[in-house]
């Protein structure tokens, strides 16, 4: 009985195949006739004379309007300490009403015509945004413009915030994909990096009312804004009316991209444990391109051929082929501003993780090792080129493309350009990029998952580096970001600004000369010669600096190659070196502004300063004397001093090195001395990371010395 | 061949939007019903030369029997693996060696699962059988051949997936490869060929791994959907039982197949750069190709009445959620309008009641909401109450403050002004779904599908719009009560997480 069941099964499946109705031709006989040339228009752009940009896109097909305000400014230009605020004030942006209406009753008012006014943010810009039927859109526009000027932020909606927020906390480690990509992103980017820094109940706990009114202010001007809207209007009114309301909004500072540090981790293994699955989670990663990389187009190609659905190698090879994972991906990211991460992922049954890390590895390898064939060339390019219709299939489309291009910088016909240069790519070119920019040897490796049930322990496959990823308490102060495990319960607590941290700031400003004599000195030159330590060896190098309170800073440095000039104030931040004039990049002007604010003289200056607060952390004993050490908040920019209570003078600062190579400056001052009735440092020895760095000899000291202007100028070359 | 044409002018005066770019729209949808059964709708939109199109088969995992539960989606999966055409480096001997696969995994399959007279020597080399016949057959596979074709020709978004009512297939493609979709649309539903089938269920079952078990808002659901249900299909998860899942066959997926993807059980919407005079033909010399055959006998099993509460409680290291659901009509009963409604009022927005309560005022939820049609809506379903507690809160801690704006809409009528909320966001959402060839096709074919006619799809806002506060009340003192209940929730092993110090 069972082999005549048996046999019925087999024979079905031959039926089955042999019905033929087969009149249709096999699919490579089909005629493809020319795709049709419908132009979706381009919007059309206009600039006020206040920086603002504004695209309009008209589109009648529905009787909606749509617009957004993007704003420059994200999460990445949050302080450290504060990680989180942008989160918050998106959220209490909205909640937290105008000055006219809370945002209860925007509420009422918004969802009773089916109108949206609501807002956005992510790692470098903010935006508002509005979506309403044609027929409410005078009665929406108003509030719209209200809440991106002058957004109220109520506490009791930033208190909600925060709730939420710290409902997300709270959550992180339930999900292991959630665990997966948060730790990857540390490791990929370096922990304290801009894109990987980590919300916690302390920074946002941190977060005041004061910090959102200071961030919305900090950016939110029209030369950092670029309008875009699409919908049932039209343009000739809508421009008149846009530039009726905004043209007399004054310009503001311009917005400046934060530093931009890469500290990807060590090459090697990282575990996180989580019990509660059945399945790793697997990621490996390490730094990426920029999109204005010529050679994108070439990875666009080679991201395609290794990492398509359903054809590229990823996923043939380990899910159709193996059965091993139901999703696998990744390729070199290229970030808009600033290098993104090469990544790829893999999830797989907790049996087959050590088999699935080395098939994984084996496939990130044959990108170098394994030739590009020539159907492999010919079915990725096809594949872009033929998809590439759809990235301009709609108005809106069009429109979020130009907005895109205009906050990058990119010109406007970049995507337009882009089939051509994909059409240029060959194979050499794809065999190229991958050696230059994928390097097996210098991925971390992370696996999230429960290695009781994985076929061997993960250290079988070299040494593993555990990540704890408890979530510290609220209260306890957050992983220093320098480490990748940071146990709660040691942790120290963050400096609270105390009576008498201030009082001991005073006493350093009257050991130096007292507050008249300090307000008074609006302009200082120093005159030092100095020797630093550099991998080359010991360098002598005469300095002369100018600083003029308070925001402006001129530096000659002669070194045995040359003399070079730095210039850096609100107008301009550029270097005259051998080679000719070099504007500065907006990484050192970040830096710069930074040790500005920490310079010695502009604390002493700024002591009853709200935004900058003093406060004792701890004593250390520097030779006889035992010194308190007073931690400097000087408006976001951080240093310790080690004060000797008795008289008030500095012995020693400690202050985090901006810049790529980071580590701790230590500077011991070892000479102290009076010029124009104020008492100078005038000699230091420093050490970087440990390591021995610089010695400064001050040799003249002059105390508002006449100075031409023209000095801060860049000159007409 | 029956072309059924539309001439809805009347529907645009009900709703109050610019009547004239409605009515412009609707002229431009053709609906066709082949000879086979098959029904085709079309919708030009030449805004781009593209076009989006779903293909929606009127049968999910609803339709699955005791033993074979995941097997809708396991076809669906198969329908990406080819034809005897797409996929074969050699369909002769590919065909003789995929039925010798199936003869193998029967005889180990048998052995496998005795429950007297086991020999696991004998298993073991039935095994070793059938693994060698599938690697013998493996070797006429061209893999992913069939979406490699669509990749080539600048297709995008291919997508499938199975929901307990119903499957859908789609992609989209640039205007000029209109024949070239129909070909291969057509040859995937009229030769399927299930190769690589037992590989696949590893595939599928991890996505399982993915989905349910490792993830705990999977865990939960799959236990409240199982504790909800006791005899009608929607309690068994559609990706399948683990046990289940290890054990079909390819045969079968063909038999399930064969008994559900039939014409007439099949609904195609396509939208898009497409002229419907000059498709129809194509569709026509395409999908009349596939054969005519009985409808499918329509479920049986009804889910009786529940009597008492029930409840299901998952003790975790993650944080706690809440969810708690009641059984109401499929949605195609007259009362399907006020449970919309009442889902608007409840947790659509800021001004929802819910939101306001649990989210805004006491702060206990940092979600609170309701779901209406769970898991799916073509038979009686469950409309779900869920919420996220803040930390340091329970689950039993938001039940309280939930129930009471449960009573509420019970007890007192909801405002003029509450209602009329209401229906303008629902004719405002219904409008901002009008403007994708991707949402326009699902919504299309959906409604066809569930209704027999597509224009459902703006009578419901009609339906919405007649609902009243006596109606609202009415249909929440019959749904809302406590012997209609099943409440299902994570409780958190770990020690209460702390409120965060939040000032």
């Amino acid at each position: 009985m069972k082999r005549r069941i048996v046999m019925a099964t087999f024979v079905s499946l031959i039926a089955f195949a042999s019905i033929a109705i087969a009149q249709v031709d096999d699919y490579r006989k089909i005629q493809t006739p020319s795709l049709h040339s419908i132009q979706i228009p381009q919007p059309k752009r206009i600039q006020l004379p206040n920086g603002m940009v504004i695209f309009l896109q008209e589109d009648h097909e529905l009787p909606l309007i749509r617009g957004t305000a993007n704003i420059r400014g994200g999460g990445r230009d949050e302080p450290a300490e504060k990680t989180g605020l942008v989160g918050i004030l998106r959220q209490a942006w909205r909640t937290g009403g105008t000055a006219t209406k809370t945002g209860d009753e925007l509420d009422d008012f918004l969802e009773s015509r089916s109108a949206f006014v609501e807002t956005g943010a992510d790692a470098d810009s903010m935006s508002v945004n509005l979506n309403v039927l044609k027929g409410d859109f005078d009665a929406v526009f108003p509030i719209w413009v209200d809440l991106l000027r002058n957004p109220q932020f109520r506490q009791d909606k930033i208190d909600l915030a925060k709730t939420q927020a710290n409902t997300s906390i709270s959550r992180r480690n339930d999900d292991p994909g959630s665990i997966l990509g948060r730790e990857a992103n540390k490791l990929g980017y370096g922990p304290g990096s801009i894109y990987a820094r980590q919300t916690e109940y302390a920074t946002i706990a941190a977060i005041t009312r004061d910090d959102l009114l200071a961030f919305h202010k900090r950016f939110v001007y029209p030369n950092n804004i670029i309008l875009g809207f699409v919908g049932d209007f039209d343009s000739a009114k809508l421009e008149k009316k846009l530039r009726g309301t905004f043209a007399s909004w004054p310009k503001g500072p311009q917005a400046v991209k934060p530093a931009f540090v890469s500290n990807p981790a060590k090459p090697g293994l990282y575990f996180v444990s989580k019990e509660d699955v059945t399945q790793a989670n697997i990621a490996m990663v390490h730094p990426g391109i920029l999109r204005n990389n010529p050679d994108y187009y070439a990875v666009e190609v080679m991201n395609t051929i290794f990492s398509n659905v359903f054809s590229g190698r990823l996923m043939q090879r380990l899910r159709t082929q193996r059965g091993l994972t139901y999703g696998v991906g990744g390729g070199i990211g290229a970030g808009w501003d600033d290098p993104a991460l090469f990544t790829v992922r893999m999830a797989t049954k907790s049996g087959t993780t050590l088999e699935s890390v080395a098939a994984l590895k084996n496939e990130v390898a044959g990108l170098i090792n394994t030739p590009f064939t020539p159907e492999e060339m010919s079915l990725a390019k096809e594949a872009i080129l033929n998809a590439y219709v759809f990235t301009m299939d709609s108005r809106d489309k069009a429109l979020s493309q130009q907005v895109l291009l205009e906050f990058y910088g990119f010109p406007p016909d970049y995507f337009a350009k882009f089939p051509a240069q994909i059409q240029k790519v060959t194979a050499d070119d794809v065999t190229r990029v991958a050696k230059k920019y994928v390097h097996p040897e210098e991925l971390a490796v992370l696996v999230v998952g429960n290695e009781k049930e994985f076929e061997k322990p993960l250290g079988t496959l070299g040494n593993v580096t555990t990540i704890d990823v408890t979530i510290p308490e609220p209260g306890a102060k957050p992983a220093a970001s320098g480490s990748a495990s940071a146990p709660a319960a040691t942790a120290a607590p963050a400096p609270v600004a105390s009576a008498e941290g201030l009082a001991l700031a005073k006493k350093v400003l009257a050991f130096v000369g007292g507050k008249e004599k300090v307000d008074a000195m609006q302009t200082v030159r120093y005159t030092e010669s100095r020797v630093l330590n550099t991998p080359q060896g010991e360098m002598n190098a005469d300095v002369t600096t100018t600083v003029k309170a308070p925001d402006m800073v001129r530096q000659e440095m002669t070194l045995p190659m040359g003399t070079m000039t730095s210039v850096m104030t609100p107008n301009a931040a550029f270097a005259i070196t051998p080679m000719g004039i070099q504007d500065l990049p907006s990484s050192a002007r970040a830096s710069a502004s930074g040790e500005m604010k920490i310079d010695f003289f502009n604390v002493l200056r700024h002591v009853d300063d709200p935004k900058y607060s003093f406060a004792i952390v701890g004593t250390e004993k520097i030779g006889d004397v035992t010194t308190q050490i007073l931690d400097v908040n000087a408006d976001g920019a951080h240093a310790k001093w080690y004060v000797d209570p008795a008289t008030g003078k500095v012995l020693r600062r400690a202050r985090v090195a901006a810049g790529p190579a980071g580590g701790e400056i230590v500077t011991d001052f070892t000479e102290w001395k009076a010029f124009g009735g104020i008492t100078f440092p005038t000699a230091s020895t420093s050490t970087r990371g440990g390591e021995k760095f610089s010695q400064v000899k001050v040799t003249n000291v002059e105390v508002n010395p006449t100075v031409d202007a023209a000095v801060f100028e860049k000159p007409k070359s | 061949m029956k072309i059924i044409q539309k001439t809805m002018f009347l529907l645009f005066i009900a709703i109050s939007v610019n009547a004239q770019d409605l009515a412009s729209f609707e002229k431009k949808t053709t609906v066709k019903k082949l000879d086979n059964g098959l029904t085709v709708i079309v919708m030009e939109r030449h805004d781009a030369p593209v076009f989006s199109y779903v293909t929606l088969v009127n049968a999910g995992s609803a339709q699955e029997i005791t033993g074979y539960s995941g097997l809708a989606h396991m076809f669906e999966h198969m329908a990406f693996k080819g034809s005897d055409r797409v996929g074969t480096k050699d369909w002769e001997k590919e065909r003789t060696a995929l039925a010798k696969v199936e003869l193998a995994y029967a005889a180990y399959d048998r052995a496998r699962r005795a429950e007297t007279g086991r020999d696991e020597a004998k298993t073991r080399e039935l095994e070793k059988s059938w693994r060698d016949a599938m690697a013998d057959a493996d070797k006429y596979v061209v893999n992913n051949e069939f979406s490699t074709i669509v990749d080539r020709a600048g297709g995008v978004e291919m997508n499938a997936g199975t929901a307990e009512d119903m499957t859908i297939y789609n992609f989209s493609m640039p205007s000029n490869r209109f024949e070239l979709w129909a070909w291969l649309e057509s040859e995937r539903f009229l030769r399927p060929v299930f190769r690589e089938f037992y590989k696949e269920r590893d595939v599928v079952m991890e996505e399982r791994r993915m989905r349910t078990e490792s993830n705990p808002f999977g865990r939960l659901i799959e236990q409240f959907l199982t504790t909800s249900f006791v005899a009608h299909p929607y309690g068994v998860p559609g990706i399948g039982w683990p046990s289940d899942l290890q054990t079909f066959s390819a045969t079968d997926a063909e038999a399930f197949f064969r008994k559900y993807y039939v014409p007439s059980n099949m609904v195609i919407a396509i939208v898009g750069d497409v002229n419907a005079a000059e498709a129809m033909p194509i569709i026509e010399k395409y999908f009349g190709r596939l054969p005519k055959a009985p409808a499918p006998d329509p479920l049986r099993t009804v889910e009786p009445k529940q009597i008492a509460e029930r409840t299901v409680t998952l003790k975790e290291t993650s944080q706690p959620i809440y969810m708690e659901g009641y059984h109401r009509p499929a949605a195609t009963h007259p009362d399907n309008a006020a449970f919309d409604v009442i889902s608007m009022l409840l947790s659509s927005g800021r001004t929802s009641r819910l939101y306001k309560s649990l989210v805004r005022d006491k702060k206990i939820a940092a979600v609170a909401a309701g779901i209406n049609g769970f898991p799916g809506s073509k038979y009686p379903n469950l409309f779900v109450f869920y919420a996220v507690p803040t930390p340091g809160h329970s689950a039993a801690d938001v039940i309280e403050s939930m129930r009471a704006e449960i009573e509420r809409i019970k007890s007192e009528d909801v405002s003029d002004d509450e209602l009329k909320s209401v229906k303008t966001r629902v004719k405002g959402g219904l409008l901002r779904q009008l403007d994708s060839n991707e949402g326009l096709a699902e919504q299309l074919a959906s409604y066809q599908t569930l209704y027999g006619d597509w224009r459902e799809l703006f009578r419901e806002v009609d339906r919405i719009d007649k609902v009243t506060a006596a109606d609202v009340r009415r249909v929440a003192n019959e749904t809302f009560l406590p012997t209609n209940r099943t409440v299902a929730t994570i409780e958190s092993t770990r020690p209460a997480a702390p409120k965060g110090g939040a000032k």
